[in-house]
């Protein structure tokens, strides 16, 4: 098999979840946090697509794609709430939005 | 002969259901008619049946099912009757007593506020105890016992807004239903032994059990017609019982209820034959009950209490007479006395109807004056409980005590048992007769009594009076011992008596002299102390009034062997249980709840963050914990 073994790829893919997630998890920009989201699922599709290679099976090629779709579907819908939000002149803060605490 | 039984047992429930369905639409007049109609129609039904079977040369027992009531595997139980010399018998009294007794009612009830509920309920009563005498096998006598049972209940608390009516009411089921429970045990046995409760495979089951088996279902039979015939010791139930309308009383001590319990042990006769010492205990208990009541009697000041006493007292006769197995002869009495106990009941409640619901018998001193006919009429039914020779209770009595004296040594015990009861039944009937009939009214009976246009009552009410005079006068001419027996003759297909109750002529004899004379000594005595001149002092036994007036401390021995105890134990339970644990557990529970919710909502926080940081954290946690179980 050609190029790096697929512990390289995985280091990769959990260095991009972290980083996603830690982003998620500081970050108060709804934008930023939907980006952080992005890369989050690419950490994932990246480990996908590396085990997929590793298994020489086209599974989680297909996972992938799938995965793609719904974020793409999903950032349509934060987007738009972001947009929303924007509109009311309401601030980009998604700390703010804590309404349903109990 | 079988449409006459099922006609004769329909018609009393098809009057309750008539007055049941018809409601408030129905006139007070009507219903109180419905239910005598109705029961006279069951009357004519036996009449029907007994001389279809009396027509019938071999007087064999006919079972007709009409369903198969109870199947379960191969127990199966029919709904079936029994037309036998025994249950036509049985029905002929019941249904005709009965009869006379809900056509008394109706003068008794009128204006009554709830005349229609009494009348579907004494419908029922009959019905039920019809339903227990022509029940063709033993489950179905036991659906008639419990149906006596709750029509008693029903009736003993009909007033039910007095208090006193309510709880006796509540004694009387409980006490009848301890004797239920100890019928249902014995059945329970002969079906583990014979899977069927038909009369003739449980008899002869019966022959083949051991006899320790026997025996118990013998006491199990005997402590269900010990209840339901209010015989020591579960007899003090019947005593209150007076608390219901005075026919109740009647129906309840002549024609159906406590004679219940002699028909059972006549209609499982082969059983107590089995087990001749339950049979000798029955006897026992009948002799103890006759004396104990007699004494009880004699210090009772309730005019009810007194004659339901000596229902008590007479049904320990009909015992004695079972027990020993001349079954016959207790049949006979059975009927004499239902014939002069209602007549009495009748009569006390015509004198109580006219004087103000009257009952003590100090007030109703010298009623007589004013109401001749029914003073006659008590003294001819007092006549024949005693056994004046000639009256009903002559002729059914003395051969119940001749019977008793071959019976092994104790024979001759509840012979003289017997004896002693026979004063005591004078002393007693006419320490009440003396008290409340002859002499000068009472201030208070001159300023109570009111007539009924004239009349001592209204003619539903007299006329059932004077035929039960009559009969309670003449009844007793069908059968003498030993010179022409057709009651014996009659009954003997099915409950023949046996060999050691027969009498000799000479038994019959001496015991028909000594028998009435010390009856009479008992109504000398009664003239002596309580008659107008009162020639004796009454005598004055302090311990002995006590333990009279206390009847025997059965009702305070039962309340602290039974009632305290059960109080005691629930007010343990209530203090050291239910207040601490029960009670404080569930508001503790909700208050913990409270407060866990309390703590735990500050996690939801409204943060996003925080709720991904909390989600991370426990999949790496369950990552962690997987990875180390693995």
């Amino acid at each position: 098999m050609l190029g790096p073994g697929v512990a390289w790829y995985l280091g990769i893919a959990a260095f991009l979840f972290a980083t996603g997630a830690f982003g998620v998890l500081i970050r108060r920009n709804p934008l930023i946090v939907l980006l952080s989201l992005e890369i989050m699922l690419n950490g994932a599709n990246l480990a996908l697509i590396a085990f997929s290679r590793h298994a020489a099976n086209g599974a989680g090629q297909i996972f992938a794609l799938g995965v793609m779709a719904v974020a793409a579907a999903e950032v349509c819908v934060g987007l738009g709430l972001v947009v929303a939000i924007n509109r009311r002149r309401l601030a980009l803060d998604v700390d703010e939005f804590s309404e349903l605490r109990g | 002969m079988i449409a006459g039984a099922w006609l004769c047992l329909w018609a009393p429930l098809a009057g309750t259901v008539l007055i049941l369905l018809g409601g408030t639409r129905m006139p007070r007049k009507v219903a109180a008619w419905v239910a005598t109609t109705s029961v006279f129609v069951a009357f004519a039904g036996a009449l029907w049946s007994f001389f279809a079977l009396h027509a019938n040369a071999d007087h064999h027992s006919h079972y007709s099912a009409l369903w198969t009531w109870l199947a379960a595997g191969k127990f199966t139980v029919p709904f079936e009757i029994v037309v036998d010399p025994l249950s036509t018998f049985m029905m002929l009294i019941v249904s005709g007593v009965g009869g006379l007794i809900v056509l008394y009612s109706i003068g008794y009830m009128d204006g009554d506020d709830e005349e229609r509920r009494y009348f579907a309920y004494i419908a029922f009563f009959v019905f039920s105890m019809l339903l227990l005498v022509e029940g063709g096998n033993m489950l179905l006598l036991l659906v008639g016992w419990g149906l006596v049972g709750l029509s008693s209940y029903l009736l003993i608390g009909f007033w039910h807004e007095r208090p006193s009516a309510v709880a006796a009411a509540k004694k009387a089921f409980i006490m009848n239903a301890f004797g239920d429970a100890t019928f249902a045990l014995a059945l329970f046995v002969l079906i583990a032994h014979s899977n069927s409760l038909e009369f003739a495979t449980s008899f002869a089951t019966a022959s083949h059990l051991s006899q320790s088996t026997v025996d118990l279902v013998a006491l199990g039979l005997l402590g269900g017609a010990a209840a339901k015939s209010a015989q020591v010791p579960l007899h003090t139930w019947l005593p209150d019982a007076m608390e219901g309308p005075t026919p109740v009383s009647a129906l309840i001590h002549a024609a159906t209820m406590v004679t219940a319990g002699v028909y059972l042990i006549a209609r499982t006769h082969p059983i107590f034959e089995d087990a001749p010492t339950i049979a000798l205990v029955a006897a026992g208990l009948g002799a103890i009950t006759l004396l104990m009541a007699g004494m009880i009697a004699l210090v009772q000041t309730d005019i009810k209490r007194v004659i339901a006493y000596s229902t008590m007292s007479q049904i320990g006769y009909m015992f004695m007479a079972a027990g020993v197995g001349a079954f016959s002869n207790g049949m006979f009495h059975l009927m004499t006395h239902a014939f002069f106990k209602a007549l009495l009941f009748m009569a006390a409640g015509l004198v109580i109807h006219a004087v103000a619901d009257e009952q003590d018998i100090r007030k109703l001193r010298g009623v007589g004056a004013l109401m001749p006919f029914t003073k006659w009429a008590f003294l001819i039914g007092a006549a024949a409980l005693v056994g004046i020779p000639a009256f009903s209770g002559f002729f059914s009595k003395d051969p119940i005590l001749a019977a008793d004296l071959h019976d092994h040594w104790y024979g001759v015990v509840f012979w003289a048992c017997g004896l002693v009861g026979t004063f005591l039944t004078g002393l007693y009937t006419f320490r009440l007769y003396f008290i409340v009939f002859p002499g000068e009214p009472s201030p208070f009976v001159r300023e109570h009594y009111h007539s009924h246009h004239g009349r001592e009552g209204s003619w539903t009410m007299l006329v059932p009076v004077g035929v039960l005079t009559v009969l309670a006068a003449v009844a007793g001419w069908i059968q003498f011992q030993p010179f022409w027996e057709p009651i014996t003759h009659w009954l003997s297909p099915v409950i023949p008596t046996e060999p050691a109750a027969e009498a000799t002529n000479w038994d019959d004899a001496i015991t028909s002299v000594i028998a009435p004379i010390l009856g009479i000594a008992g109504i000398v005595v009664a003239w002596l102390i309580y008659g107008a001149r009162q020639r004796l002092a009454v005598p004055r036994i302090a311990w002995l009034q006590r333990l009279l007036e206390h009847k025997f401390y059965f009702d305070e021995a039962y309340d602290l062997v039974f009632y305290k105890p059960a109080v005691a134990t629930a007010t343990l339970w209530r203090r050291d249980f239910e207040e601490p644990v029960v009670l404080t557990t569930g508001s503790d529970l909700g208050e913990g709840t409270l407060e866990l919710g309390n703590a735990t909502r500050r996690m939801q926080n409204g943060l996003l963050r925080t709720y991904v940081f909390f989600l991370g954290a426990g999949m790496a946690v369950l990552a962690v914990v997987f990875l180390a179980v693995r």
